[in-house]
């Protein structure tokens, strides 16, 4: 114990490299973890264009869907209307046939 | 020794930061040796300080563009590795039962007189709670002042000094109780 304890406590934690090739293998696990961030952002992407692909199908779907509705209404209304005009011009020859059918009125009413 | 050696310090940084990977493998380099050695002294254990030092590598590499020099390079790499070593020791907490071979071994191969005193010293440094080894480790390896120590833990001076206080005193009285074994045998 002659010598300054203290520096005998600077020689036992004295400085040590590394073994061989530590910059190498830093290096190394760098490049790892960049293509794992590189694969990961391109599954990211697999998944976002997957899920825009559906979103439009479904849109797609949805919009052809209210399309065929609009056309059924429309559709409806016109047989409607052709079914209204076709009862009254029936009406209308309902009319003119009993008209020409029933028994002919004494017009100047003499009776005779 | 390589091209990217003989740049300043803060060029060898600046072109790291713009993507360059002999830059950063020059500041690896640079830095190995310090990175290293706290993690060893921190852990005792090869294998265990060299995962960590590279760990603080890729923190490094990952927060690049938030160092701004290169003293701040240092002061930064060495609160990381210091602090990452006190985290892996708590969560481990192997710091109560540690295997005192390979601290007793990692200082046998570097001293040459009086090898039995220093390998029980190295053995003592590794029985220190994590927070007063790192404070020693920071003041007898990398040579820093309380108050840089105080400023690398995150912790008040008076703390630094009083953990600095404590652990020399109780490494210089089991010192002491071994020199006296070894004057008897």
């Amino acid at each position: 114990m002659s010598k300054d304890f203290e520096q005998q406590l600077r020689d036992v934690l004295r400085p040590v490299e590394p073994e061989e090739g530590f910059e190498q293998r830093v290096m190394a696990r760098i490049a790892g973890e960049r293509s794992r961030a590189r694969s990961k952002v391109t599954r990211w992407v697999s998944v976002a264009l997957a899920a825009s692909a559906a979103f439009a199908a479904i849109l797609g779907t949805h919009e052809w869907q209210v399309r065929r509705e609009e056309q059924g209404l429309e559709a409806r209304k016109q047989l409607i209307e052709a079914l209204r005009l076709t009862g009254e011009k029936l009406d209308v020859a309902y009319q003119a046939v009993n008209r020409e059918s029933s028994p002919p009125t004494d017009v100047d009413g003499s009776g005779a | 020794m390589k091209a990217s050696d003989t740049w300043p310090a803060d060029e060898l940084l600046i072109r790291a930061r713009a993507g360059e990977a002999s830059a950063f493998a020059g500041l690896v380099r640079r830095y190995q040796r310090t990175v290293y050695s706290i993690a060893l002294r921190m852990l005792n254990d090869r294998h265990r300080a060299e995962d960590l030092a590279q760990e603080v590598f890729l923190q490094l590499y990952r927060a690049l563009d938030d160092v701004e020099s290169d003293t701040h390079l240092a002061f930064w790499l060495r609160k990381v590795a210091v602090n990452r070593a006190i985290d892996r020791m708590r969560q481990e907490s192997r710091h109560d039962n540690e295997p005192l071979t390979e601290a007793a071994a990692i200082s046998g191969e570097v001293l040459e007189d009086d090898p039995l005193l220093r390998r029980r010293m190295a053995e003592l440094l590794a029985q220190l709670p994590p927070a007063a080894r790192a404070v020693v480790v920071l003041r007898y390896q990398e040579d820093l002042d309380p108050v840089d120590i105080a400023g690398t833990l995150d912790m008040p001076i008076n703390t630094v000094k009083s953990h600095l206080k404590r652990s020399l005193t109780l490494l210089r009285a089991r010192m002491q109780g071994t020199a006296i074994v070894e004057d008897i045998r």
